[in-house]
């Protein structure tokens, strides 16, 4: 077992490394120069050179790689080009951000589409069902930038139901945090709500005609009792499985809900810093971001090898 | 049916058509007149309160030595006092300064008299000495914005606590504008030699506000200073500055009331918020310009010895004059601007006290002058020409409705759009033919022609080349009276547009939205919305 961990970890480590080098390089590909960028309007030759220099953007490519790594080893993440705030202070307000809208916009979609998903399963071939499916059907075709314009203008400007945008930190206002977010989260969540009903419904069907069911129903069990306890419950499985693998789907799309919101969170920041050249950003949101991929791969191949022997027997024999 | 004008309004750039206004070449302003804003009255206004304003991009380092973002001087002028500002006229007056300098010693000693009792937000006693420790600053830091604003500094003198005296190895005629922005704006010298080049991070200066905390790409909020000198005249507790990048959506945060104050409408949806009864536009002309640039003589990069560029555009300044007849100034603005901007022809806004009837002439949209002057350099119609433009909406309009303009003139625009971090690169290494961009404005000329077309100019992209300009130039840098410098400005005008390598379009408006539950908002040809006197309305 210890052979195989060290061996996991050896590839994971590799692994980032790897993905390091390539962010490292890959920065650097993108035409702009990052000093231009910053300079903003006063672009005189010594101005672009304090900045290259005080970046060390104008040392040899292997010499800021090594000082990339060596610094983000110790934690030291470098310090914004554009700001001149620290990246690990930005990434600390920013992921919490992030993490809080994904996880809401799961909430919310896990709610709307295993319920919607259930009556149109129950309720096949009613007006239910058909006004269900209406929904996913839009959920899954509209863009979420959309959307958001549309439930600003509606729910923000025309009601005041909404702020239009900002943020609150929960832990300086749970409420007003709840206000200012619970809007771009249902927004960021119709999608996979979508893609969640039509899966539940295809397994709803799927469990309830299945053996058990009818069994149940044989029993005299209520129907409530029989859908939720019996039906819904196997269907779960797959359902659960699928909102996962939609997890990434969500960070992609807070990308675009946090730039329309105004939400200072990972993805507006990535975006931001793209387009200012800020390196120390981008490289430390990829390594973030990587870290955390290559992390959870780690940790779902020891499940692996806990749950079948045979997998890390494999590996010892590689 | 509301709910599509919403949606339209919101969405301009999907449901607004590009179409070329024919006819036309008024080179008059065309706009309606500028709107400042008035000081909030006595009485008008209640005491205390919060004021929320939509910034449309994330200022960079809170720091007037290394700041290189305009939104930063949004936020600077609530917290960061100048020693001297310009007002609605764009004229220079005192702020921290008490009279304008006093120029002596042919041009090269400069005293600037300040001002008695004033305290820094951190209690430090504001006098000369913090004056000099600034001015020192911002000449000495690595990476300083300011160094080449300041000029030719020999040293700086603090012979009393309210006197400055500023040597000069040379007359430098634009220092008093120069420190009617950020290389004028005074820091503590305890957070200085405390901070060092980290001052951005916990920024001390004299002002209405001093900085209570900064969220990246979020907002920037500032508190009542109660160490300011004129505290009495300020009635707001707070000022929270909200970094809402998207114009669409400034606008929408400004309709429901989330804030109170929105910078750089899109002139597409300026109508909509002023059909708005509950909101008020201000709109100030830019002391800066829009234009497209040619590549006369950037082969090696800007600042590199120019170098003959082999294109007729480049070679023969009557393909040039040509693209300026072909150019329907006054059509431009209407159609890609709601005629909300101005039409310019000169780095010298006509509001600038350097403005003369030299510097206001302008070339009438003559497109059969175009043709016959095309003609006349002996190229092939139509021509073609790439402009190399920056991807965003507002830019791509403005070049489809040149390229469509132009084309009766015998040109052939080919659009080429980039990213805007890959324009400036592309622009300095002169990997270009033909550009367009433009520059905020500063209050003196000099800072708005000598980078841009003097021999060697940091900004000089176009590789520009002339002696008798720079001459020109030269003496009204040098000269400290105003009518000589206006004369100077005016025949630098009449060179430029002989040669053209520079073609002036426009100037934008400043267009800033104010809910009506706020007084004493203003916005001034410089572009920075002020708010350190503002009130919630009683």
């Amino acid at each position: 077992m210890s052979r195989y961990l060290f061996h996991r970890a050896w590839q994971s480590l590799l692994t980032l490394f790897l993905a390091t080098v390539v962010v490292f390089l890959g920065v650097r590909a993108l035409p702009g120069d990052p000093a231009l960028a910053l300079a903003g309007e006063d672009r005189s030759p010594a101005v672009l050179a304090a900045i290259r220099q005080e970046y060390g953007l104008d040392r040899s490519l292997p010499v800021q790689f090594w000082s990339f790594i060596s610094n983000a080893v110790r934690g030291d993440l470098g310090t914004s080009i554009r700001t001149g705030i620290p990246v690990s202070s930005m990434l600390r307000t920013a992921l919490p951000v992030t993490l809080e809208l994904s996880v809401l916009a799961m909430l919310i979609a896990a709610v709307v589409g295993v319920g919607a998903g259930v009556v149109a399963a129950v309720r096949r071939g009613h007006l239910a069902e058909w006004f269900a499916n209406a929904l996913a059907l839009i959920g899954l075709s509209v863009p979420h930038f959309w959307l958001g314009l549309v439930a600003i203008l509606y729910l923000a400007v025309a009601t005041g139901l909404f702020p239009a945008s900002g943020f609150v930190p929960l832990l300086d206002d749970p409420i007003d945090n709840l206000h200012h977010i619970i809007l771009p989260a249902v927004i960021l969540g119709t999608g996979l709500s979508a893609v969640l009903m039509r899966q539940t419904r295809s397994s709803m069907l799927d469990s309830l005609s299945t053996d058990y069911v009818r069994t149940a129903k044989a029993k005299g069990l209520r129907p409530a009792v029989v859908v939720g306890r019996h039906a819904l419950r196997n269907s779960l499985i797959v359902v659960v499985t699928i909102a996962g693998l939609q997890l990434g789907e969500l960070l992609s799309g807070a990308v675009v809900t946090e730039q329309i919101f105004g939400l200072p969170g990972f993805g507006k920041m990535t975006i931001d810093a793209v387009f200012q050249r800020d390196y120390p950003v981008i490289q430390a949101v990829v390594l973030v971001t990587a870290t955390a991929y290559i992390t959870i791969n780690f940790l779902v191949d020891l499940l692996y090898s806990v749950i079948d022997p045979r997998i890390r027997v494999g590996a010892d024999a590689a | 049916m509301r709910g599509v004008a919403l949606l339209c309004a919101a969405l301009t750039a999907a449901c607004s058509s590009v179409t070329p206004a024919a006819g036309g070449g008024a080179d008059a302003a065309t706009a309606p007149a500028d709107s400042f804003g008035q000081p909030a009255a006595a009485g008008e206004v209640k005491q205390g309160g919060a004021l929320v304003m939509a910034l449309s991009a994330e200022p960079d380092q809170l720091d007037p030595t290394l700041s290189r973002s305009l939104y930063s001087r949004y936020v600077f002028s609530s917290m960061c006092e100048k020693l001297y500002d310009v007002d609605q006229q764009s004229k220079i007056v005192p702020q921290l300064a008490t009279a304008l300098p006093t120029v002596t010693d042919g041009g090269k000693t400069v005293t600037i008299p300040v001002r008695d009792g004033v305290k820094f937000a951190d209690g430090t006693p504001f006098d000369a000495s913090a004056v000099k420790s600034t001015f020192e600053r911002n000449l000495t830091l690595k990476g300083s914005g300011r160094k080449s604003e300041l000029g030719p500094i020999e040293s700086v003198d603090a012979p009393s606590a309210n006197t400055v005296v500023v040597h000069l190895k040379e007359p430098f005629a634009p220092l008093t504008a120069a420190l009617a922005d950020r290389a004028g704006m005074i820091m503590s010298p305890t957070a200085t030699s405390a901070l060092g080049d980290k001052f951005s991070t916990a920024p001390v200066c004299v002002g209405a506000f001093k900085l209570d905390k900064r969220v990246p790409q979020n907002s920037i909020d500032l508190v009542k200073d109660p160490n300011y000198y004129d505290a009495a005249n300020v009635h707001l507790d707070s000022i929270s500055y909200r970094i809402i990048t998207d114009a669409n959506i400034r606008a929408a945060n400004l309709r429901s009331g989330d804030v109170q104050v929105a910078d750089t409408l899109s002139p597409q949806g300026v109508p909509e918020v002023r059909a708005d009864s509950s909101l008020t536009v201000l709109q100030s002309t830019s002391l800066g310009y829009q234009g497209v640039t040619f590549n006369v003589g950037n082969v090696d990069g800007v600042g590199k010895p120019a170098k003959p560029v082999d294109t007729p555009a480049a070679k023969d300044p009557r393909v040039r004059q040509a693209f300026e007849y072909a150019i329907d100034r006054a059509g431009l603005v209407k159609v890609v601007f709601n005629d909300l901007y101005a039409t310019a022809c000169s780095p010298i806004a006509p509001v600038s006290e350097f403005s003369s009837p030299a510097s206001e002439v302008c070339k009438p949209h003559d497109p059969a002058k175009a043709l016959q002057l095309l003609k006349d350099a002996g190229v092939q119609t139509p021509y073609p020409i790439s402009m190399l433009v920056s991807n965003n909406p507002d830019s791509l309009r403005l070049a489809q409705a040149l390229q469509s303009m132009v084309k009766e003139g015998g040109f052939d625009l080919q659009i080429k759009p980039v990213e805007y971090a890959s324009l400036l690169d592309q622009q300095d290494r002169g990997d270009f033919e033909l550009l367009q961009l433009g520059w905020s404005g500063r209050v003196d000329p000099d800072a708005n022609i000598t980078n841009f077309l003097g021999t060697g100019g940091s900004q000089n992209v176009a590789g520009f080349n002339d002696p008798a300009l720079d001459s020109i130039l030269t003496q009204a840098r040098q000269s400290t009276d105003l009518a000589q410098r206006r004369d100077l400005y005016g025949q630098a005008v009449t060179k430029i547009q002989e040669s053209d390598p520079l073609i002036y379009l426009y100037r934008q408006r400043n267009l800033t939205g104010v809910s009506n539950t706020v007084k004493g908002v203003q916005v001034f040809p410089d572009g920075v919305v002020r708010l350190a006197f503002a009130g919630l309305a009683k």
